[in-house]
């Protein structure tokens, strides 16, 4: 009864990890505080603005390969098996 | 074309490529929408393999601090139009290939008419505000739409067909932080735009399993490739009704 966490770029730096599986959460808003306890400090600047739960613009979760941004945000519930991948776009060209 | 042979003759001897692989990138017409870090490479591995007919579209004009990246513009360019600097050298390649130099910004208003005609369109741009329109009008005419960003040593692609797979909406809803100036190495726009024009010509010959349904990254630094697999959305506000 679990689910698989990929993280990519500044996320796997502060996490020191590439995946992790983890006991299936809520939700994605209570996966990202599992992971913050999990990780520390470190995790949470790069998630949330400095001391609010809000989410850094950078931070884009897929979830079963769809955004947040367009499901339910952190209120996006999951399930046993999902795959959650957290990872910060790039713009340049 | 059996003159052309000759300078195509090394990838027409690729398995499943052959003559009709050839005549297949004779006939099409790429857009390739920015002649920066991605559009240089781009453009240039695709006037090389024979694409019959690229459109070059770029507003800009070449500036010293483009050079680390934008290998079809040189020292002596700076301060021309990049239309410009890149249609002599491109024209110069590869004589055969038709090309056409636009030297406009794309706006709401002009990028469906920019686009028409295209088999395929290459994002080349620098900025979401602008892929965002370029991927809406391709979504619009049912159009594959080569999508790429780099930043640092990190790249990121993915093949957009619509209809098929998901568009850069569903993967990417939002404009992510845009900052004015982006680091940038030049190799890591030179990998990135180069499988842009593999994807291109994949699309165009119907050779290999496009980059539809997944988006691949590029960390340079560590030297690795990862791909997500994205799906398309049917809440986004783009493709949904697609």
């Amino acid at each position: 009864m679990s689910i698989t966490v990929r993280f990519f770029a500044n996320f796997r730096e502060a996490t020191g990890v590439k995946e992790i599986k983890l006991p299936t959460a809520k939700n994605v808003g209570v996966l990202l505080n599992a992971l913050v306890e999990k990780f520390g400090s470190k995790l949470a600047k790069e998630f949330y603005e400095p001391n609010t739960s809000r989410l850094r613009d950078w931070v884009f979760v897929l979830v079963n390969g769809r955004s947040i941004k367009l499901l339910k945000g952190l209120d996006t519930s999951l399930s046993d098996n999902d795959v959650v991948a957290i990872f910060p776009p790039v713009g340049g060209g | 074309m059996p003159s052309e042979f000759e300078r195509y003759s090394r990838q027409m001897i690729i398995r499943g490529f052959g003559e009709a692989g050839q005549r297949k990138l004779k006939a099409a017409h790429v857009i390739v929408a920015g002649l920066g870090g991605l559009g240089s490479p781009t453009s240039m591995y695709l006037v090389a393999a024979g694409v019959g007919h690229l459109t070059i579209i770029d507003a800009q004009r070449v500036e010293l601090n483009n050079l680390n990246r934008q290998v079809l513009h040189w020292h002596l360019d700076v301060k021309r139009s990049k239309v410009r600097s890149a249609i002599e050298k491109l024209q110069a390649m590869n004589p055969s290939v038709e090309i056409d130099a636009k030297l406009k910004k794309i706006t709401p208003k002009n990028a469906d008419g920019l686009l028409r005609g295209a088999d395929v369109v290459v994002d080349g741009m620098d900025n979401y505000r602008t892929r965002y329109l370029l991927n809406e009008a391709c979504v619009r005419a049912g159009r594959p739409f080569v999508h790429g960003a780099v930043e640092g040593f990190v790249g990121q692609l993915t093949t957009i067909v619509p209809g098929k797979g998901p568009c850069l909406r569903c993967i990417i809803p939002k404009e992510p932080p845009r900052k004015s100036v982006f680091p940038v190495l030049g190799t890591t726009a030179g990998v990135v735009g180069c499988l842009q024009a593999m994807e291109t010509i994949k699309l165009l010959t119907g050779i290999g399993r496009p980059l539809v349904g997944r988006i691949l990254f590029f960390d340079g630094e560590s030297a690795n490739f990862e791909e997500i697999e994205v799906r398309r959305n049917p809440n986004c506000p783009v493709c949904g009704g697609v």
